[in-house]
């Protein structure tokens, strides 16, 4: 586990995951792309107007494991004092963000056609807005403090205290009577979407798991290198 | 030191409890189902006073929506067991068609007629091509319970 | 235990040495609640419809501008670093530090809400329902809170920040809460939203203590 602790080790993981990851990126998005808009067949009952789940779906998906992945790493960093760990969950969180902001987005403008609004207060809605202010109070958080070892730890436990959100927007639309619909593919039963959907469906969410590997790669590197300049006792520009 | 391990288990014991309390209190309460709307069942079995501002939920009754020549529709909300007359004048989401879940926020007029101020469409979880969904109604294999499945 | 109970007779016995301060939260709710009236305008058809709203956000208000003085002083004073050293454990003195805040704060907002309802022309059911609510859904609210203004000791930083840090916790408690009462004012059942309440509290009892004991052994590092 320490193994990893030191930035040059660290580096080094990074530096041999990165390619793989762009190069999935630039193959497999056009790919998704194409099989999304134009393979695909429309939903016989929402038409053309459905292939925005192929941006809508992976981007809440992202949301989501964006911050498991973000609180797994402030776990680590509270128990085993994990530097590399701590930096992950730091890198990570505007990119969980904005792929919450992106769901939001799209959800609101998939809804104004299909449902007759741009958004109602359901339980999955609520939820996931809670989901990204989450996002913005770990990172103000970690910007309150003079010190930034304490910022990142406040934030840590400021994560995994709001990890009791996940379970409640995943499950939101099976407890409760949401507008919102029910799980179409992780659900008890096997999806319920027809094979010619769901599979560029699962592509574009490959695609948005590799985009988010790969900026979060530099999103790591940068972090690491300002902390460098920082020990060097160069103020960030 | 043996104190501090005796507190240690103490309080790993208390925040179980508690947890599984709060456990039990939440999975007894989604028995309860909270819902973003009532159904027309609920509105038999509970009958509240007319004007009182609610949202009304279920389906499109076949056969049941009429336009009228001023732009005002009239149609049923049911949920297989009741069915509730409701009258809307705006304009309706694209997914609004017969037999499809709807939810409505509106007013219950004296009359037991529901006049609502906002119509939503809720679509299921189903996504398929128009050829399938066509064959699936030939072979009469078609959403069997689809009232289960818009709940 | 005894030491739990020693922190809450001393912080029992401050309050009640600033009796002013309880005064002064009185004055707030009071204060707030005719902005309603002038702000949206006195028909009593309107304010009955959003007056327990009303009150469920003020209660949320009077918790988050108590925050502050949490744990600030006790930081300041040095009295925080003896919490720590204490053989008795962190999680159990918070618990008491909490509850003591809530005497002060989410009690109180439960006492005075059914003459905060009149204010607002609540029907009497609500002004019986209202009480009920908020005594189960209040200590919930001091709770999460406690947890951002631990989290936040020592930054300097002011109310603004712990609202973004706490408000999103605390919404659950004002929908559940809300709804529990408007149902329960409506001689509706309210069952559902008052069990998820429970279980909102005795999880929130069961975690927060976690939280803020963390948060607070961070701060003295």
């Amino acid at each position: 586990m320490h193994g990893y602790a030191t930035p040059l080790r660290f580096g080094r993981i990074l530096d041999a995951i990165y390619p793989w990851a762009l190069a999935g990126v630039l193959v497999l998005a056009p790919v998704g792309l194409w099989m999304a808009l134009v393979v695909a067949p429309p939903d016989y009952q929402q038409g053309d107007a459905a292939r925005i789940m192929y941006v809508h779906v992976p981007s809440a998906w992202m949301a989501l494991f964006v911050y498991l992945v973000m609180a797994s790493g402030s776990a680590a960093a509270l128990i085993w004092r994990h530097p590399m760990a701590e930096i992950t969950a730091r890198a990570a969180a505007p990119l969980g963000a904005a792929f919450t902001a992106l769901a939001l987005l799209t959800g609101s403008i998939w809804g104004k056609p299909m449902w007759g609004t741009w958004w109602v207060w359901d339980a999955r809605l609520t939820s996931m807005l809670i989901l990204f202010f989450l996002y913005l109070g770990y990172l103000a958080l970690h910007e309150a403090f003079d010190d930034p070892e304490r910022g990142a730890r406040a934030a840590a436990i400021l994560a995994l205290v709001g990890v009791v959100n996940l379970p409640i927007i995943k499950f939101s639309v099976d407890w409760w009577n949401t507008l919102h619909q029910p799980a179409s593919i992780l659900r008890i039963g096997g999806p319920t979407i027809h094979p010619s959907m769901l599979w560029p469906l699962l592509t574009m969410a490959l695609v948005f798991k590799l985009y988010f590997i790969c900026v979060l790669v530099l999103r790591i590197r940068l972090l690491l290198a300002e902390r460098r300049l920082a020990s060097l006792g160069v103020e960030r520009g | 030191m043996r104190l501090r391990k005796r507190q240690r288990l103490l309080l790993v014991v208390l925040v179980l409890l508690l947890g599984a309390g709060s456990a039990a209190l939440v999975l007894a309460a989604l028995g309860e189902k909270v819902s973003l709307f009532v159904s027309p069942s609920d509105l038999v079995a509970r009958p509240l006073e007319p004007g009182r501002s609610l949202r009304l939920g279920g389906l499109v009754e076949p056969g049941s929506v009429e336009r009228g020549a001023d732009g005002e529709v009239r149609f049923s909300i049911t949920d297989g067991a009741h069915s509730v007359p409701v009258v809307y004048r705006g304009v309706l989401p694209d997914l609004f068609r017969e037999g499809q879940g709807i939810v409505t926020q509106g007013r219950l007029e004296a009359g037991g007629v529901f006049r609502a101020s906002e119509v939503l469409a809720k679509h299921d979880e189903n996504y398929m091509p128009k050829e399938v969904a066509d064959a699936l109604k030939r072979s009469g294999h078609w959403k069997d319970g689809a009232v289960e499945a818009q709940r | 235990m005894r030491a739990a109970f020693a922190l809450l007779r001393r912080d029992l016995l401050l309050a009640r040495r600033r009796a002013g301060e309880t005064l002064l939260v009185v004055a707030f709710l009071a204060l707030a609640t005719t902005l309603f009236p002038l702000g949206v305008g006195a028909s009593p058809d309107l304010l009955a419809r959003i007056g327990a709203g009303v009150i469920w956000v003020l209660a949320l208000l009077a918790v988050l501008l108590g925050l502050e003085r949490l744990f600030q002083p006790d930081l300041e004073d040095g009295s925080l670093e003896q919490l720590l050293l204490s053989p008795a454990p962190l999680e159990i003195l918070v618990l008491a530090r909490c509850f003591a805040h809530w005497l002060a704060t989410g009690l109180l907002v439960t006492l005075t809400s059914p003459l905060l309802g009149l204010l607002l022309s609540l029907p009497s059911e609500a002004l019986v329902a209202l009480p009920i609510v908020l005594a189960l859904g209040t200590p919930t609210l001091t709770l999460v809170g406690a947890i951002g203004a631990a989290l936040l000791v020592g930054s300097g930083r002011g109310a603004m920040l712990a609202a973004l840090l706490v408000l999103p916790l605390e919404i659950p408690v004002l929908i559940f809460g809300l709804g529990a009462s408007e149902a329960l004012a409506a001689g509706l059942e309210a069952t559902g939203a008052l069990l998820l309440l429970g279980g909102l509290l005795l999880g929130a009892l069961a975690l927060a203590p976690l939280a803020i004991a963390a948060a607070l052994r961070l701060a003295l590092e």
